[in-house]
């Protein structure tokens, strides 16, 4: 379904994603976890093209990721992303944010939209919702209607970056729940995280990225219980036990 | 005192006529600033040098030119290459496009203000670049740019008497035209920032209403 191929990509002098490959099958669901600024937000970018890539090949279902290409917004709509920071439309009430795509992307008749947009708003525990705006709900209410959202346009894979970071620790729950719902529905996700029990109980694989490069991958069982490499022990040892030193941070 | 309310009640109908234009004058500059305005701010902010070049070039000359001096231009010197124009239609058209420099700074600076997330978020959806405007970006920023449009508009009332300059008969040009043939300068001259101050009173009015209402949400 996501095809990555030898992907690099840098920001000026610095090289952020080192020839990336992997791929995400049909309804399968893939974590990505690693140090901070190790490249995971702009390998997500760059799979719905919100971040062009210097070389290498992307590809969703077959169709190419070509930021210059005029077909670019058709193949982004066919790709969920749920932001850290949520971005929903302040201007919009949670049902307009949701309604937003398919009506003005898809064409969709306001009604329709609006009833697909009630069932997803029950889906994610939200109907009471519908005619409130962002700012008059949680961070845990406003990242589900971001799902929601997404969901709206029927995409064929969804994107996660690190959704359950910038939330109040009671509500991550509730946006844990609705991703795993998803995943038992067979949505296909790649889902940026350091939410490690998320990841041992739902990803059907994890890959370990560090300084722009895929250093171990495997079910989550192997990589997250025997990690085979020592950076992804340091790693795993730091977000499992974050009151530990590790004294062996060699890191620069 | 009882003869200032005589010359008053004698002034009055000239001036407000005078004000009447001035209004007209305010009025249609604004309208047109706004649009060039607008219109400036696309194009500087559109990745395209062919667009940008020019609108930064324009607004920098703009901003750089005394108003007063770009109205003289318009009215003294384009009937020389053959655009001769009526004070009037040189009035609004000068200070339109004087203004469009400081409405395209102000809409450049609401649109930039809007966070980036805003335009991720309605890509991600699958918006075109000019959907996302209209519908995410602009809405946004018509909040941001409200205010600073308001006092925009109370400042552009006022330079409206610059029109003056080139023989508009606006407020100004008609509280001049009776003072030097009365001599009454006091009489006069309180009588049009009266009548100046009560014009941008409802300005003021309307823009800290639309401030509170728009500080709320
Ligand atoms: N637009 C940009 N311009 C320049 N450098 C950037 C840009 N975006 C990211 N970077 C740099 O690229 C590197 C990788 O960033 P990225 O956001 O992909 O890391 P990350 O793995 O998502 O980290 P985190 O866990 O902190 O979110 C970082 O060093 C970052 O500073
Ligand atoms: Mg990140």
């Amino acid at each position: 379904m996501i095809e990555v191929k030898e992907v690099s990509k840098s920001f000026g002098a610095l090289t952020v994603l080192k020839s990336m490959s992997f791929t995400v099958a049909r309804g399968e669901v893939v974590c990505l976890i690693g140090p901070s600024g190790s490249g995971k937000s702009t390998m997500l970018r760059c799979v719905n093209g919100l971040e062009r890539h210097d070389s290498g090949l992307i590809s969703i279902d077959g169709m190419t990721v070509d930021t210059k290409s005029k077909t670019i917004g058709s193949v982004r709509a066919e790709v969920g992303m749920v932001f850290q920071r949520f971005n929903l439309f302040p201007h919009m009430t949670a049902l307009g944010n949701i309604v937003e795509g398919p009506v003005q992307v898809r064409g969709r008749p306001k009604g329709a939209a609006n009833e697909e947009a009630m069932a997803l708003l029950h889906k994610v525990g939200l109907s009471d919702k519908a005619e409130s705006y962002p700012s008059q709900l949680s961070g845990g209410q406003q990242q589900r209607i971001a799902i929601a959202r997404a969901l709206a346009m029927k995409p064929k894979a969804m994107l996660f970056d690190e959704p359950t970071s910038a939330l109040d620790p009671e509500t991550v729950g509730d946006v844990l729940a609705v991703m795993k719902d998803l995943a038992h529905e067979g949505m296909t996700m790649l889902v940026v995280t350091h939410e490690m029990g998320f990841a041992a109980e739902v990803a059907n694989r994890v890959l370990f990225l560090d300084r722009g490069e895929i250093l171990e991958e495997g079910p989550p069982s192997e990589l997250l219980k025997r990690p085979q490499n020592e950076r992804t022990r340091d790693f795993l040892q730091r977000v499992l036990h974050p009151g530990e030193r590790t004294v062996r941070d060699d890191r620069p | 005192m009882m003869q200032f309310f005589e010359d008053a009640r004698q002034f009055m109908p000239i001036l407000l006529q005078g004000a009447y234009v001035t209004v007209q004058v305010a009025f249609l500059s604004l309208a047109l600033s706004t649009v060039l305005g607008l219109t400036l701010a696309l194009m500087r902010m559109s990745g395209n040098p062919l667009f940008y070049v020019p609108a930064v070039t324009v607004i920098t000359g703009l901003r750089g030119i005394p108003i007063i001096v770009q109205l003289m231009y318009i009215y003294f010197v384009l009937p020389e290459i053959g655009i001769d124009l009526s004070a009037f239609t040189a009035g609004v058209i000068g200070l339109g496009v004087a203004y469009s420099a400081y409405h395209a700074e102000n809409f450049r600076a609401a649109i930039l203000a809007v966070d980036r997330g805003q335009y991720e978020a309605a890509l991600s959806i699958g918006m075109a670049k000019a959907q996302l405007m209209r519908r995410i970006i602009l809405p946004q920023a018509l909040r941001i740019m409200l205010p600073p449009y308001g006092n925009i508009t109370i400042m552009m009332l006022k330079d409206s008497s610059l029109a003056s300059a080139i023989t508009v008969s606006e407020v100004t040009r008609a509280g001049q035209l009776i003072a030097s043939s009365t001599f009454k300068n006091m009489t006069v001259f309180t009588l049009v920032a009266f009548i100046y101050l009560v014009m941008s009173l409802p300005l003021t009015a309307l823009n800290s209403w639309l401030e509170r209402r728009f500080a709320a949400k």
